[in-house]
């Protein structure tokens, strides 16, 4: 029985670690900018399908339809695409905040609601016309083969994806905590105006921020496509729980986000073992029960308004 | 442009007009209405277009129908249902097709099913696999929906036949995703299991993107499950054998065809995709007649797996041809009367159908033109054993 429970943790943690790379996106925008990138999903398939060309560009193998040859994904070439889709969905970023956010930031209203999820339309549809609508296998750079961990069974890819999200989480704490980026970023957080005032660049600091968070969904979707398989409908299901693991966790606290993600996925896995239909209306209940009582999060710091 | 080459310009578009009005009016129309760039599925569309395409160069080569060519309308839906509607008015109303193949998605015929009905237009389905689609709207109504291609329920008839004949099942599960056509098959296989006395020891859900089913699957394991029995769309099933690999827990797979898609194999991997049996039309040990169609078509054909729906949309085109033949014209309601009791045998690619249709049986194809198949070494053959051996026609009855 003790498998059992294991198995249910290790698939939970590795679900768990893809919502959580997801939700940090989320939280990133909205400390600096007090908005949300809803195209978070559309660039995450968008990355998958990057980190696809690259892999085949790099290798210079022909893809079939509908899987990519796994020698394609040896070496240098997957950390390669991972980087590669990263930059092209960080530089699409900065558009989607030059274009669709900026004009709208800052003001009443939630028009930055509707552009930007315009914004995933378009890019989703972009997508459909280069890559078309068949999803596409990406083989894991380290194998396919089950790792055996006390009886509970793992996939190599599983590992990588828990990992990386780990590693950004600490890098990124890192950064947000001790460098001067770090600093002019929470300081924009906390009062645009007043940080304009002591000299940091707000602009700078918000297309910074729109950059990194997509291009965190970028490494995101190449990261996950070995083991969801790269298609351009994969990222709406899995941006949706990561921003329920944002809300879970405190959309204003990084690390919060990041515990949310972690709490979706094992709870997700754990009632599998119980009622595996139940899954989305517990899930969505512990939201609004989570709303209701602590409605900054489980994580989040509640908002004190000074007057 | 003077005025000489006007009055030139003038004849010519004249007697070029009354050319084609000349032919419009000799050439009958079929229509096809289904996905053909929108979903996954729209492969399986682009597959029957070729095959409908294929059967009018070969009808047209022999003289064409009462003397009449053959032309095809296609029209795209995108695999939305409203699109898929409004394709139907257009095909019938203003292209004047006399009878429409298709859809690709089942969603789209059940929605529009009750227009070839209204406007008497017989409508034969060669994709989609959905049940109800063939039903008629009332009890004692004239059904003009016919179809060529696999059904749903009769697939479950197979797979709980399989199971309830297989001496080493003890205990089955049934696991389905939670889509409409999870449920769909789900409701079959509850009403088809308790008819032949089978009892599910447990029933699992999942969802139609998840990558980890191994909570419902150590559930089965538990309970002892020796057979499962899976509804889903092929990547979901790819992601349940592999979830099936991390808990070393690999009992009698049976699914719904979609094992055959691309995206299962590509998603279980080559191992890993031997492990479920399935039913299907074709398998790749074709038959001479339908070598000749794969051969002709496979140039064009984007995925190979795709081909059973190309024979099918042959067949289908062929039993409409006729059809006409034996109505003397195009008229709906005397097409539908040729259909219910077609005279000739109709050569095609499946088989030769004598009688295909009645006014209660509008399936073409049943159980037992079903294969029984599996992924060997990346092709899908056929598949047999036992168990396979000792089942009769009486036990696939629904």
């Amino acid at each position: 029985m003790l498998d059992v429970y294991l198995q249910t943790l290790l698939s939970g943690l590795a679900v768990g670690g893809v919502y959580a790379l997801i939700a940090l996106g989320f939280s990133i925008t909205f400390t600096t900018t007090k908005t949300l990138n809803f195209a978070q999903g559309e660039f995450i398939s968008f990355g998958a399908f990057i980190g696809v060309t690259m892999l085949l560009l790099l290798s210079g193998l022909a893809s079939t339809t509908t899987a990519v040859p796994s020698e394609a994904a040896s070496a240098w070439r997957y950390p390669a695409a991972v980087i590669g889709a990263g930059a092209v969905a960080g530089f699409m970023g900065i558009l989607i905040f030059l274009l669709a956010v900026k004009p709208f930031a800052g003001k009443g209203g939630m028009n930055w609601v509707m552009s930007t999820l315009g914004f995933g339309v378009m890019l989703q549809s972009l997508g459909l016309a280069i890559w078309g609508p068949a999803p596409v296998m990406v083989p894991s750079p380290l194998g396919d083969n089950v790792l055996r961990i006390a009886g509970a069974g793992v996939r190599p890819q599983e590992l990588l994806v828990l990992a990386c999200a780990i590693l950004i989480m600490v890098a990124l704490d890192l950064v947000m905590r001790r460098s001067r980026i770090g600093k002019a970023m929470m300081a924009v957080a906390h009062s645009p105006q007043t940080a304009s005032l002591m000299g940091i660049n707000v602009n700078l600091v918000m297309i910074g921020a729109f950059a990194l968070s997509s291009g965190l969904a970028g490494v995101a979707g190449v990261l996950i496509a070995p083991i969801a398989s790269a298609s351009l409908f994969m990222g709406m299901g899995f941006a949706l729980k990561a921003f329920s693991g944002a809300i879970i966790g405190g959309l204003n606290n990084p690390r919060g986000c990041i515990y949310g993600g972690f709490i979706l996925g094992v709870l997700e896995s754990g009632i599998g073992l119980w009622q595996a239909q139940w899954r989305e209306i517990v899930v969505f209940g512990l939201i609004i029960l989570v709303l209701a009582i602590r409605p900054a999060g489980l994580f989040g710091q509640a908002a004190v308004d000074k007057v | 442009m003077t005025p000489q080459s006007k009055a030139l310009n003038a004849a010519l578009l004249c007697s070029a007009l009354a050319f084609s009005s000349a032919a419009y009016a000799q050439e009958i129309k079929i229509g096809f209405n289904g996905d053909l760039s929108a979903s996954p599925s729209a492969q399986s569309g682009q597959a029957g277009v070729l095959g409908i395409q294929a059967a009018i160069e070969d009808i047209n080569a022999a003289g064409g129908v009462l003397g009449r060519k053959l032309t095809l309308v296609v029209r795209d839906d995108l695999s939305q249902p409203p699109k898929s509607i409004q394709n139907m008015s257009d095909l019938i109303d203003n292209e004047k097709v006399v009878a429409v193949l298709g859809p690709t998605n089942s969603g789209n015929a059940l929605a529009w099913k009750h227009i070839p009905n209204q406007k008497k237009n017989p409508s034969i389905g060669c994709i989609g696999s959905a049940t109800d689609i063939t039903k008629p709207m009332s009890a004692s109504a004239d059904n003009y929906m016919y179809r060529v291609s696999m059904v749903d329920r009769a697939q479950v008839a197979g797979l709980i036949a399989y199971a309830k004949s297989n001496p080493k099942t003890k205990n089955v599960g049934f696991l389905v995703e939670t889509t409409g056509y999870g449920q769909g098959g789900l409701k079959d296989l509850q009403e088809l299991a308790e008819a032949k006395g089978l009892k599910p020891i447990a029933t699992e859900k999942f969802g139609v993107n998840d990558t980890d089913m191994t909570s419902q699957l150590n559930k089965l394991k538990a309970a002892g499950v020796d057979t499962v029995l899976v509804w889903a769309q092929g990547t979901p099933i790819g992601q349940l054998v592999r979830s099936m690999e991390k808990i070393n827990y690999f009992p009698v797979t049976l699914t719904s065809w979609s094992s055959d898609n691309a995206s299962f194999y590509d998603t279980a991997g080559k191992n890993l995709a031997e492990k479920p049996v399935f039913m299907r039309t074709i398998t790749e040990d074709r038959t001479p007649k339908q070598q000749q169609l794969y051969d002709r078509l496979a140039p064009k054909m984007t995925s190979k797996s795709a081909f059973s729906f190309a024979a099918h949309c042959y067949d289908a085109l062929m039993i409409t041809a006729a059809a006409i033949k034996q109505a003397g014209g195009t008229e709906g309601a005397k097409m539908r009367e040729a259909l219910e009791n077609l005279q000739a045998p109709v050569e095609g690619i499946m088989k030769t159908y004598t009688k295909p249709f009645s006014a209660t049986e509008h399936e073409a194809l049943t159980a037992s033109d079903y294969r029984w198949t599996v992924w060997k070494d990346g092709r899908l053959v056929s598949y047999t054993d036992d168990v396979v051996k000792a089942l009769k026609p009486s036990d696939f009855t629904q």
